[in-house]
């Protein structure tokens, strides 16, 4: 690993400032696991890290008075919402996520503001968090803009974040008679990184979908809302015609790309089965709750 | 602001000082400048689990953590649990189920086997996985290992009774 300089700011603004003035490939890091893995392959040399763990305003979360939503700081710790009876309770979703997310220790200091502004499109919670709903609290030293945690990325590393510019924390509305689903396809082991990625919500009445919410990962450079599918599937009786003709709509919207953990055709097969089972299995968890 | 600092922290129960690079990792330093070799680093990229210490109990993969952060904290390797010559519970549960061939990750599959009875005393065979799904055994020695966390799990809930 090249050398490098580390700062350790207790104040955001603190933070912000440094990275948006200094000179050279600055860089803030969180849990550090993906840029250590970065720094190590020498894929990228920072001259300085600005190391955001001793900012008390990135920590915690919390469910609000109204338990309309929950609010994640960005130096929330993977294992701290993993173990969390309140994210079991409303966001079920991302306790089920963190069973096959990488290993315990990864888990114990992987952040989740560090994990969105990667960019990396396979890894498992963005297409989560995107398909929940959230947004997420960008503060830098030009203000504070919210954007949708779907709209935060452009590609492959690539996010609407500035030089400058920090994610504080992320809100997730909790949503009352929806249920999610976080499908992760491997093609070696199960903890290994998916070959497909699908979060799916769904609100049903009955056997019918009365609502839905689709965001594809890994397959593609981004998590991506699959919204032809959304519209082939809203207020549509389940059935295997319908799922089929949600598929084809999904795979008429995105481009799907190959790479070593399957080809694009390959890849395309598994969105076509998985997209089935996965409405399936939450249609069939709701009609049992 | 530097490339280099001291850092002062905990190590296996003994206060200790260490002058270290911004870029060094927590198991570069324990080789390099402690002489402590039962965290190694294997596949270098946090999957194999052979370079595990615990970081204020929390169990972190030695080679993707820097040195840096641990300045007061409290740092533990696998040199620590044998106390007086007295294998921990886990050790010896490993040594009567032969739950290795090499060795090499012997250490690493220890201390996660700690934080795994830590939590969970007597764990179910999902939570024996969840735990050491990020701990590869080259040897393969899985079935062995299984019988190891049995067996340190009746050893340690023996040792609280008594």
């Amino acid at each position: 690993m090249a050398a490098l300089e580390i700062a350790e700011p207790e104040k955001l603004d603190d933070a912000y400032t440094m990275l948006g003035t200094e000179e050279g490939s600055i860089r803030p890091m969180g849990g550090g696991t993906a840029l250590m893995l970065m720094m190590k392959a020498q894929l990228f040399k920072p001259s300085k890290l600005v190391s955001l763990r001793k900012i008390e305003a990135l920590t915690g979360f919390s469910l609000s008075v109204d338990a309309s939503h929950i609010r994640i700081g960005a130096m929330t710790t993977f294992s701290e919402l993993e173990q969390s009876p309140m994210i079991a309770q409303h966001l079920p979703v991302v306790t089920q996520t963190m069973k096959t997310l990488a290993n315990v220790r990864v888990r114990n200091v992987a952040t989740v503001g560090g994990n969105l502004a990667h960019g990396d499109p396979h890894l498992d919670l963005p297409p989560v968090w995107s398909a929940l709903g959230a947004s997420v609290r960008i503060v830098g030293v030009d203000g504070e803009r919210v954007v949708p945690a779907e709209e935060l990325f452009l590609g492959y590393y690539e996010t609407v974040l500035a030089q400058g510019e920090l994610i504080a924390d992320i809100s997730v509305p909790v949503r009352p008679g929806w249920r999610f689903f976080y499908a992760k396809v491997t093609t070696r082991a199960e903890h290994d990184w998916p070959a497909l990625g699908l979060c799916v919500g769904v609100r049903a009445e009955g056997e019918v979908i009365a609502d839905v919410s689709l965001v594809l990962s890994a397959a593609v450079d981004k998590p991506t809302r699959l919204k032809s599918a959304e519209a082939a599937l809203r207020g549509v009786a389940l059935s295997d015609a319908a799922l089929a003709m949600a598929a084809d709509a999904a795979l008429a919207e995105v481009h799907i790309e190959g790479d070593g953990r399957g080809s694009a055709a390959y890849k395309q097969q598994l969105l076509r089965v998985h997209l089935g089972r996965a409405i399936k299995h939450v249609m069939q968890g709701s009609a049992s709750a | 602001m530097s490339t280099s600092r001291t850092i002062q922290f905990t190590l296996n129960g003994r206060p200790a000082t260490a002058d270290i690079a911004a870029n060094e990792t927590i198991v570069d330093m324990l080789t390099n400048r402690f002489e402590l070799r039962g965290a190694r680093e294997s596949c270098g990229q946090g999957l194999c689990g052979c370079c595990t210490v615990t970081v204020d109990g929390m169990a972190v993969s030695g080679c993707l953590s820097l040195a840096w952060f641990l300045d007061g904290k409290s740092v533990e390797t696998v040199e620590a649990l044998s106390k007086g010559g007295v294998l921990d519970p886990v050790q010896e549960a490993f040594i009567e189920a032969g739950a290795f061939q090499c060795g090499f990750c012997t250490p690493g599959f220890i201390m996660m086997v700690r934080q795994l009875l830590d939590a969970h005393p007597d764990p179910d065979e999902d939570e024996v996985r969840h735990y050491l799904t990020g701990n590869l055994c080259r040897c393969s020695a899985y079935p062995e290992i299984m019988d190891a966390v049995k067996l340190a799990a009746a050893k340690r809930k023996r040792a609280s009774a008594a």
